[in-house]
């Protein structure tokens, strides 16, 4: 096919629309055809915007971003461009980067809410926001509970919020509808919670049998494992997660700190990072982070971590004890004093509440 | 044709096996143990009444002491026993405690009811600490309970009596349990003081029952309060005074398991590390005013690397890497972190799991009482670890022992496997006691498993390396010499360090003889003794091979 490029402008779009709608080796074409016709016409957005989903199909995410992100600064409140732009971070694993737009994308253009709001949950699941994800889905079950799909989110977003017993309900739900891997791992994440090691791995390796590419049931084998004393296996389990997603967080986290464990803190960070980029700001992460700082000899830059994650969260108790340990280092003995105080206040507070708990 | 497929790959992987190990040079021969208990006959089983009603104490029995009692030269053994539940008493004979008179022929006798020390009176005991308090020149036991605990006097006749109301020494809160002790003089007034660590408050009357899936298990630590540990401060004459709040250790609230003391600071006053159980671990220092400064915070090791208080079980303080400072060992359950920390020159400790492979090795393993302990005398001191889970669910809750070699004091790889059928016995072991029993030189191990008889390790000590022992005699010290820092230099400049302690691992007392394995050295240019009360004594050219008895100066 060769265009025109004297036509008008409307029709070399549509032209180049078709286009992109074909098979891989004509999307290439397509996006050639869009990076001439812009050459012509660089301010036009809804050519840049068509460009951005033209890489996206061709799996071209980080330059579909870019395109993205460009025409977003010409048409900033741009709802279908801003759904564009969540839906290629959602694809790269970054979470956090797709929340933002879709809900963006969302208050900007209610029709979208539909299309947007189980990736939104899905989104708060990888970012550990529970609550917000289940303020999402809530009002939806009656009308969902047949989509398996919703019901995995919901379900993956009770038990995250340890709601064990509404999780329960769903697992059963999901499984009357027949066996399926999503069902076991959410009833193996759940046994797992309740430290009944034997009965989830026998859930999460069957997930894993029927699917082998279902995210997050690697990782969720590793926690399991970690628990259980297998750290050998666990580091196994993880990597193979991070082969289906190098970006997922659990997996990343987790083997950094097995990493720190053996001292190899140059991986420790490497996976510390990756993590971040699936969580930016994640205050777990950017705590392990500060020990690494603190163990290899950067005492000063664990200090600042530290310090800005206190500030952040006053009540994060074993970031006072780090902090302590990182004063008293510094020479600073009044600064790791008063730490020491408020980490130990904390501490007493959370097991007088544990043992409150537990005896109950 | 797919089977000699593998088959082929299966002969190339043992080939690059092969030849990887040829690469490191020809393995060490290495001593293995051989279990002696089955020669003596002896009723002592470690019994802690488990009848599936799972009371929170029964996870801790078995305490060991080595002691030579009787001044024979022959390191004899003393072992607690648990309790019938909920009545919490010795109600039987089956809980007694047990004291083993070596006989020096691989047997042993059992001398309890004769020595005084059924403990029928007791309650369910924990651990024990030998220490010759009093400075007559027998060693005294002091064991801990749920219940009173007990110190009991060595007569020297082969009889022990039971002092604790006239001591002093016996007060404590009401239902605390008693978990483990040491003996150490603090003050360097030549009296040996006792440290106890304590876990919490607990009777049978308050026993929580945990349970998940309609089955029982030991509850979570954290369902119990903490509580103090106690400092005893011996007054001579045979009277202790509780000094526990005046000292500071009254401030720290924990989860007392074991107990290891050390000089961490080299300012010649003994130190006190208590691991606990899901709370930071304690590191009291010294000050040199008859008080501690809990510094667990500043030297590093209050909690691991991830600001994670584990379950510290047991623990032990030596020189692993032959720098001269005192280094710290806790190990700790499964999939948790054991901690192997480095003395920094006296200033703070450096966590050093990972880079030592420690964290790999032990990953697997829940591990008990401990120590540092030159198993194989070349010199390095080796990491042993008791094992077995809390609880007796799931598929590898029985567990054998472990034994890390130590690599030239920069690492460890675990030879469990290489060291004996009987070493690699697996069970719910808990207290052990690193000792000499037949003065060969290489030190043997004695292990208590639930339920079952205790292992008493002979090591095969046939790799041919060399050894001293030194039994140190304080004058103006306590007599025992406890806390006296030896510093040892072979005639080719190699030097190994260790101190007088009988306390190491959990609920466990050692040899308090100091041990040095040699390797292939028979030539010792000079001992150096730091005795508590200051003096430093030099002997030149010692024999190695033997078992040195040294005596503190008079002036």
């Amino acid at each position: 096919m060769r265009i025109a490029w004297r036509s008008a402008p409307g029709v070399v779009l549509m032209a180049l629309a078709a286009w992109a709608q074909q098979p891989a080796g004509d999307v290439e074409a397509a996006i050639r055809g869009y990076r001439e016709y812009l050459a012509a016409h660089p301010d036009s957005v809804q050519a840049r915007s068509n460009l951005g989903v033209a890489l996206a199909r061709a799996g071209r995410y980080d330059e579909a971003i870019a395109e993205y992100d460009r025409a977003l600064s010409a048409s900033p409140d741009n709802p279908a461009l801003l759904l564009n732009l969540g839906l290629a971070y959602y694809k790269t694993g970054r979470p956090a980067e797709a929340a933002i737009r879709f809900e963006r994308a969302s208050a900007l253009a209610p029709q979208f809410k539909d299309q947007v709001t189980l990736l939104l949950a899905s989104c708060y699941n990888s970012l550990g926001k529970y609550k917000q994800a289940i303020a999402l889905l809530a009002p939806l079950e009656q009308a969902k509970s047949a989509d398996p799909a919703f019901d995995y989110l919901y379900g993956t977003a009770l038990i995250g919020d340890g709601q064990n017993g509404s999780g329960a309900a769903v697992i059963d739900r999901i499984l009357s509808q027949g066996d399926s891997a999503e069902a076991r791992l959410l009833r193996g994440t759940l046994k797992l919670r309740a430290h009944d090691y034997d009965a989830a791995l026998a859930d999460i390796e069957k997930a894993i049998a029927l699917n082998d590419k279902l995210p997050g049931a690697h990782a969720r084998l590793g926690e399991l494992l970690l628990a259980k004393g297998e750290s050998d296996r666990a580091r196994t389990a993880f990597s193979a997660e991070l082969v289906l997603d190098p970006d997922e967080f659990v997996s990343n986290l987790n083997m950094g700190v097995l990493a720190k464990r053996d001292q190899d803190y140059v991986e420790a960070r490497r996976y510390f990072e990756r993590a971040l980029r699936a969580r930016p700001n994640d205050p777990g992460v950017r705590y392990q982070v500060a020990n690494v700082d603190l163990a290899t000899g950067n005492a000063d830059q664990a200090r600042k971590t530290l310090e800005a994650l206190i500030g952040e969260s006053p009540d994060f108790a074993e970031a006072h004890a780090s902090l302590a340990t990182v004063y008293y280092r510094l020479d600073r003995r009044a600064d790791g004093d008063r730490e020491r105080a408020l980490a130990q206040k904390l501490m007493d507070q959370r097991d007088a509440a544990d043992t409150d708990a537990r005896a109950r | 044709m797919r089977r000699w497929l593998v088959f082929a790959g299966g002969w190339l992987l043992l080939s690059g096996w092969w030849l990887l190990v040829r690469a490191d040079g020809p393995e060490p021969k290495r001593p293995h143990f051989t279990d002696i208990a089955p020669k003596s006959n002896f009723a002592y089983r470690t019994d802690n009444n488990f009848t599936g009603r799972k009371y929170f104490p029964q996870t801790m029995c078995g305490g060991v002491a080595a002691l030579d009692f009787d001044n024979d030269g022959r390191m004899d053994l003393f072992f607690t026993n648990g309790a019938k539940l909920p009545e919490l008493e010795k109600t039987d004979p089956r809980f007694y405690n047990c004291l083993l008179r070596n006989r020096g022929d691989g047997t042993f006798e059992d001398v309890t009811a004769r020595a005084g020390l059924l403990g029928k009176d007791l309650g369910f005991s924990f651990g024990v600490a030998a220490g010759d308090y009093d400075n007559d020149g027998y060693e005294d036991l002091f064991v801990c309970n749920a219940g009173r605990n007990t110190l009991y006097h060595n007569n020297g006749d082969g009889t022990f009596t039971d002092v604790t109301e006239r001591s002093g020494i016996g007060g404590k809160p009401k239902d605390v349990l008693s978990v483990a002790a040491a003996w150490f003089d603090y003050d360097n007034d030549g009296k040996l003081d006792l440290i106890v660590s304590n876990y919490t408050v607990w009777t049978p009357q308050t026993d929580k029952i945990c349970a998940a899936n309609g089955q029982e298990y030991y509850c979570h630590p954290k369902v119990y309060a903490n509580v103090a540990h106690r400092l005893y401060h011996n007054l001579g004459n045979g009277r202790f005074e509780d000094v526990t709040e005046p000292s500071g250790f009254g401030k720290e609230l924990g989860k007392g398991m074991g107990i290891a003391i050390a000089d961490f600071n080299g300012d010649g006053f003994m130190d006190v590390f208590v691991a606990n159980d899901t709370v930071r671990n304690f590191l009291f220092i010294n000050q040199k005013d008859g008080t501690f400064k809990e510094s667990g915070y500043e030297w590093g090791v209050a909690y691991d690397e991830s600001g994670n208080a584990g379950s510290s079980m047991g623990a032990d303080a030596k020189d692993y890497d032959n720098d001269g400072w005192p280094d710290l060992f806790y190990n700790n359950l499964k999939g948790q972190i054991w901690g192997l920390y480095r003395n920094m020159g006296g200033k703070f400790m450096n966590y050093v799991s990972g880079a030592s492979r420690v964290s790999r090795l032990s990953a697997r393993s829940s591990g008990w009482s401990n120590g540092f302990v030159d198993y194989n005398n070349d010199g390095w001191k080796d990491l042993y670890s008791s094992n077995g889970d809390i609880d007796n669910m799931g598929e590898i809750s029985r567990q054998p022992d472990t034994m890390f070699e130590n690599v030239d004091g920069k690492e460890f790889r675990d030879v469990s496997a290489l060291l004996g059928a009987d070493f690699s016995h697996a069970g719910f072991q808990r207290g052990s006691a690193f000792v000499d029993l037949n003065n060969d030189g290489f030190e043997d191990l004695v292990v208590t498993s639930l339920d079952e008889k205790p292992r008493i390790l002979l090591n095969s000590a046939d790799n041919g390396n060399h050894w001293l022992l030194v039994n140190t005699i304080g004058r103006r010290s306590n007599r025992d010499g406890i806390g006296a820092a030896l510093k040892l230099t072979t005639a080719s400049g190699r030097t190994l360090y260790n101190h007088v302690t009988t306390s190491d691992g959990f609920m466990s007392s050692s040899d308090k003889r100091v041990h040095f394995g040699l390797g292939a050295e028979k030539a010792i240019a000079s001992l150096e003794i730091h005795w508590p009360s200051g003096l430093v004594q030099t002997l030149k050219k010692v024999r190695a091979d033997q078992i040195l008895t040294v005596k503190e100066p008079a002036k």
